[in-house]
């Protein structure tokens, strides 16, 4: 045995407690009474046309403040328009008005170091102002402009578009995020409007005219109330609201109420691996509840206990007392409309990934066996009731709250109802809710993390049988599934005869059996540009070959129906593998001349895929689907000239694989038929190289072994 | 009000002349503020504020994660956590035993430490019995324990908002109470910087341990941070994150974290803000009471360190699976230099907003990137800092092309003066920034104690605006050609490689 000595530390201490005599129990402390809570009295407003105002004075600061709820929401966008609201939201403020370029906005307020911004979520939309209260004028003119006259400028949606893409592409770099949007479609299903989110596809779907819609259809006076507190006096902001948006005319759509959800209650695992943490983030629970639920005062008392404040279990539990984690903590949440979730969300070391999540379950069961002690009552109830004044204490919360219990026909004292409730939460009905609403034998349990290092794999934690999700990125239009449906066929039909005419019509095409081109395409790199001479025999349909010089050394790809060859990575000619010929099978699928060729050939089908304005002029697509409604490739064509500017796939590149897009700027015609000469290459959006031809035959002189084994 | 103009520029023009002709006058804010100094130096700021009957607490201790010692990385961070765990008179059964059984626990752990730390020479068996015994050892005093009974107090009673922080400069305790309790207030927070009992902390080490692994090692931006703070700094301690390094936490013991609160949390070194519907008369009276118990010791010394001159650029990428991220940073002066404020304008022209000039290029017109700022005062301020501007590239587009665009503007900064235009939006921005930064209870309780910190008088920061207001675009040009060159400046880029 080892005997132990007595620290100097602790003499230290015991030397501390004796110089101070003074010592006070707090529990015995007496308080004065409170200052009378003077709750600030919201005047409400409604003009004729249905806008419903609600003010507040507040001489504290000399500021101008608003919030708009906007009665919308990405709930009523097409799922395979998803974000098309979040977009309408952002490119409001940001595309200008019919006064004001966007950019204008932008100066106006920030020279005034002031803001109006605009946003739409799932199930509402938001705006707010900032200024200083001596320009409330500008701050209310602007919102107004922003809200009734945005005009969408075309770059400012290509600028959001690419906002929406960037985050798709960074949406799997935070375990926390992941683990967010993953289990909101866990519980609320894949498809839900509650959960789903946007994709490269979803987001190149969107077109002006579809933002243009969306505003038309919900952003009128009776779907907005606005809430204006600060430095002013009431009649004059009244006047300046009227003066800016009294002439609003009324709407004609009524807005969908949110659908409902469906749940059924299950065990589930769901594991996500991520390589590059050393810490699992895991959400576990199943479907929350509603406001309205008769239980919701003792679902507070509930929450506080289990994992809503510094003393809950979870946090004592799990993070004091275990040292599992630094975020350990678990709500029952409920909204107005739709259920909301309950969850539990811990995240630790992958080696104690399984203890974690053993530890969360016990406590759950425990809420439903061991009531409350007389301790955590006392937290709990005291917590909420003790801090009820701090619903009160700033005046855009008051005015905020009372504007959104208008919109849902709530009673303006909803929160003393609920009060009054809390009050007479006993032990008993905490552990009546959680019977009622807790399910800790079925729950989801999603884990984010590397399950290499987890102490229980997810199988052996006997939980529920294991789903593994798969969080790749699905890429964008080059890959996205096509509608094939009548009308969209007979207009990609009409559009790709268009094009064939405007190349040189059918006959003149039909007289090309080969081509032979000379030229240059420059390779853009971090490093710099690197120039590439080339040279390239196509026979129609299925050889070609291509040779071209790179930084002094020849490189071959010579492809002859069932076989070819390609200069290898170690300067030596090599066979092409299956994958290689399935590869340039693909490539001469898409190929340009190929695919004008088949206009005609049932096998493909043209799809009309949507218009875009770039750089001021239209653009109209047509994807290509072979015999299985697969995509092959996204050509898009010149409004006004009808010859093809683009052509957009999924492929591999000298960069990487990703979203291919060729695009053709100018063509020269020879024997009749126009030949693109000049374009760049596009790879996820970002220019990797530019093409320039020099020299154009067509149905030359083919040299014997034009397609076999190059020497 | 005047009727509002159709172009925009002559209505930003005539908006300038009102910004300077209407002043909102501060002196009703200033006015509300008292200030006592008890015997001890403890510092008390006491804003009055009587809109609602709601008090904010902020205790404010000059000593952040940048006065760490040499291995005890992460030890201010730490402490702040412990300082959550109670005191003798809270968050114990029984004190006298607990204390013994807390004493035998420490015992046995530095000789488990001692044991660990021979290296190739550690005996496994010796470590294995060790470990056993410090696990009894620690059970026995946790049956001693209440729970965070802190924590309880305060939110029984209605506490709001109850958190701490630790930067590198500073250690804050912050929660909102009825204003009714102040008294309660004044017992629980002198009561834990007089007698603190670090109790768990051998379990709150695990903690904190996940802590660094949530916000540094798991996240992208944590990794690259630490590794640009890290080459940035080698002299000066900014150059290690505030939590800590991994090996430092898992190594500390609770005599340590002791001898660190007794050096650096003399009375002398707090500040305290309280603000709101409080009649400063009492808290000044029950401050004395409280407060009052602390015995003085000296304040701890400056760090004496200085971050030699940086003699070349320094670059640091990552290869990570995440998508890229940019960050370069320029070595500049601390907070009460003469040369901030022309720094502090030529960080908002550059890169605050969607009208500076680093979001017009290269997020609205070249969309080569979809996030970028320009910021200073980070790691710290209290000593020579840096001037960082964070990019964070498009789909599609990468590091280099941010920094080639960045560049470009800095360059403009250097060689073209500022418009007097824009130089009035600067101060219009600065204005409107200022009166918003008054409107919470904490923050403002914040930003006084960080300006008595920084400048040793709160009534500072009732001259910020003067100090922006004095700002020419010469003294812009000056100081972007005297700080932002290339060899004064960090790169640190996260590239990403397939996983």
């Amino acid at each position: 045995m080892i005997k132990y000595k007595l620290g100097i530390y602790c003499l230290a201490i015991l030397l501390l407690i004796a110089s101070s005599a003074f010592s006070q129990n707090v529990e015995e402390l007496e308080y004065p009474k409170l200052n009378k809570l003077e709750i600030p009295d919201v005047e409400k407003v409604s003009l004729s046309n249905g806008l419903r105002i609600y003010i507040l004075e507040d001489h504290s600061l000399p500021l101008f403040n608003a919030r708009l709820r906007i009665n919308c929401g990405s709930y009523l966008e097409p799922a395979d328009k998803s974000g098309l609201a979040d977009i309408c939201g952002v490119v409001m403020r940001t595309g200008g008005t019919s006064k004001y370029t966007g950019d204008e906005i932008d100066e106006i307020l920030e020279g005034v170091g002031g803001s109006v911004e605009t946003s739409i979520g799932r199930t509402s939309g938001s705006a707010s102002v900032n200024v200083l209260s001596e320009y409330s004028e500008l701050g209310i003119e602007v919102l107004a402009e922003i809200l009734r006259r945005p005009v969408f400028d075309e770059d400012k949606i290509e600028l959001a578009q690419v906002e929406q893409r960037s985050a798709i592409s960074r949406r799997n770099d935070d375990p926390f995020g992941i683990a967010r949007r993953e289990y909101r479609k866990i519980i609320y299903g894949e498809e839900s409007v509650y959960a789903r989110h946007a994709e490269y596809a979803t987001i190149n779907a969107i077109s002006r005219d579809d933002l243009v819609d969306f505003h038309g259809q919900y952003l009128y006076p009776e779907n907005i109330q606005i809430a204006v507190w600060g430095d002013f006096e009431k009649k004059d902001i009244i006047n300046l609201i009227k003066k800016y948006f009294g002439d609003w005319k009324r709407g004609d759509t009524r807005v969908p109420p949110l659908p409902p959800v469906e749940y059924d209650f299950v065990n589930r695992i769901h594991y996500i691996e991520k390589e590059d943490v050393n810490q699992s983030n895991i959400l576990m629970g199943h479907i929350g509840g509603l406001r309205s639920d008769d239980d919701y005062a003792d679902r507070i008392v509930m929450n506080s206990v289990l994992g809503g404040s510094f003393g809950s279990r979870l946090f004592n539990n799990v993070r004091s007392k275990e040292g599992l984690a630094y975020a350990a903590y678990g709500v029952y949440t409920a909204n107005v409309e739709y259920p909301g979730i309950f969850y539990n969300y811990v995240a630790t070391k992958s080696e104690t990934t399984g203890k974690a999540i053993n530890e969360v379950i016990e406590e759950i069961e425990r809420m439903q066996t061991d009531p409350p002690t007389e301790e955590e009552m006392e937290v709990a109830k005291g917590g909420y009731l003790n801090s009820f004044v701090f619903n009160f204490d700033s005046k855009a919360e008051v005015i905020q709250r009372l504007m959104t219990y208008d919109f849902y026909g709530l009673p303006h004292d909803l929160l003393q109802r609920e009060k009054e409730r809390v009050e007479r939460v006993s032990p008993q009905d905490v552990v009546d809710a959680a019977k009622a609403n807790l399910h800790p034998e079925q729950m989801h349990i999603l884990i984010v993390g590397k399950g290499d290092n987890f102490d229980i794999s997810p199988a052996e934690l006997n939980y529920g049988p294991v789903d593994t999700i798969d969080i790749s990125i699905p890429s964008g239009e080059a890959t996205a599934a096509i509608d094939i449906s009548p009308e969209k066929v007979i207009k990609g039909k009409a559009l790709l005869a268009e094009a064939v005419e405007a190349v040189g019509g059918e006959d003149a095409l039909n007289k090309v059996e080969s081509i032979r081109m000379k030229g240059t395409f420059k390779l853009i790199t971090p490093q710099g540009e690197i120039p590439v001479p080339y040279e390239r025999l196509y026979e129609l349909p299925d050889r070609y070959s291509l040779k071209f010089n790179m930084m002094g050394q020849n490189v071959y790809d010579i492809f002859n129906r069932d076989k070819g060859w390609n200069t290898g990575p170690t300067g030596q000619v090599v066979e092409k593998t299956e994958e290689d010929i399935k590869q340039a099978r693909e490539e001469i699928d898409r190929e340009l001349l190929y695919i004008l060729k088949q206009a005609n050939n049932p096998d493909y089908t043209p799809v009309y895929d949507g218009e875009r304005v770039i750089e001021g002029a239209k653009v109209e697509y047509v994807a290509i689907a072979d015999k299985d409604g697969e995509r092959i490739c996204r050509l898009g064509f010149g409004s006004k000239t009808h010859l093809p500017v683009s052509n957009s796939y999924w492929g591999e590149t000298p960069m990487g694989e990703g979203n291919v897009t060729d695009t053709y700027e100018s063509y020269d015609e020879i024997n009749g038929v126009k030949i693109a000469v000049a374009g760049a290459t596009m790879l996820d959006g970002n220019k990797i190289a530019e093409l320039q031809v020099s020299e154009v035959e067509i149905n030359p002189a083919i040299p014997e072994n034009a397609f076999s084994k190059p020497e | 009000m005047k009727r509002f103009l159709l172009n925009w520029f002559i209505l930003c023009l005539i908006l300038m002349v009102s910004i300077s002709a209407i002043a909102f006058d501060f002196s009703t804010v200033e006015e509300s503020i008292t200030e006592f100094t008890l015997d001890n130096g403890l510092k008390f700021i006491v804003l009055e504020r009587h809109e609602a009957p709601v008090a904010s607490f902020v205790t404010w201790a000059n000593i952040g994660s940048a006065d760490d010692p040499k291995g005890y990385t992460g030890l201010a961070h730490m402490f702040e956590h412990m300082a959550f765990k109670g005191t003798t008179t809270l968050g114990t059964k029984d004190i006298d035993e607990e204390l013994e059984l807390i004493a035998i626990e420490d015992s046995i752990f530095m000789e488990l430490r001692a044991e660990r730390n021979k290296g190739i020479e550690a005996d496994s068996s010796r470590i294995a019995e060790l470990e056993e015994a410090y696990e009894r050892a620690r059970e026995a005093s946790y049956q001693l324990v209440v729970p965070n009974a802190f924590g309880n107090a305060v939110e029984r009673e209605g506490g709001e908002n109850l958190n701490a922080f630790t930067s590198f400069d500073q250690t804050a305790y912050f929660f909102s109470l009825p204003s009714n309790k102040v008294e309660l207030w004044m017992a629980l927070e002198s009561e834990r910087f007089l007698n603190p009992v670090l109790r768990e902390m051998y379990k709150e080490r695990d903690v904190v341990a996940e802590e660094r692994r949530m916000r540094i090692e798991s996240q992208p931006f944590g990794r690259l941070l630490e590794e640009f703070i890290g080459l940035a700094f080698k002299a000066h301690p900014y150059g290690v994150t505030g939590i800590g390094h991994m090996s430092d936490i898992q190594y500390y013991s609770r005599k340590e974290a002791e001898a660190y609160f007794e050096k650096y949390y003399s009375p002398a070194n707090l500040t305290v803000a309280v603000v709101g519907d409080v009649n400063p008369k009492r808290v000044k009276k029950l401050a004395k009471e409280y407060w009052g118990r602390i015995p003085y010791r000296p304040a701890p010394e400056r760090i004496a360190t200085v971050e030699p001159e940086q003699l070349g650029e320094r670059r640091v990428i990552l290869e990570d699976p995440s998508q890229p991220i940019y960050l370069v940073g320029w070595h500049v002066p601390e907070i009460t230099h003469p040369d901030r404020p022309a720094l502090d304008a030529l960080i908002d022209y550059l890169g605050q907003g969607r009208t500076s000039l680093l979001y017009k290029n290269l997020v609205k017109e070249k969309k080569i990137a979809v996030q970028i700022g320009a910021f200073a005062g980070y790691p710290g301020d209290k000593y020579p800092t840096l001037m960082s501007i964070y990019a964070i590239p498009s789909a599609g587009h990468s590091n280099q092309e941010c920094e080639t665009e960045i560049f470009a503007e800095v360059k403009k900064l250097k060689e073209e003066l500022i418009s007097t235009e824009e130089m009035e939006k600067i101060k219009a921005r600065a204005k409107a920034n200022f009166i918003n930064g008054l409107v919470s209870n904490i923050g403002m309780g914040m930003q006084l104690c960080a300006y008595q910190q920084y400048w040793g008088d709160w009534r500072e920061l009732f001259d910020e605006l003067d100090r922006i207001n004095a700002v020419t675009p010469e003294d812009i040009q000056r100081v972007a050609k005297k700080y932002l060159t290339k060899k004064n400046r960090t790169v640190a880029m996260m590239e990403t490689i397939e996983s």
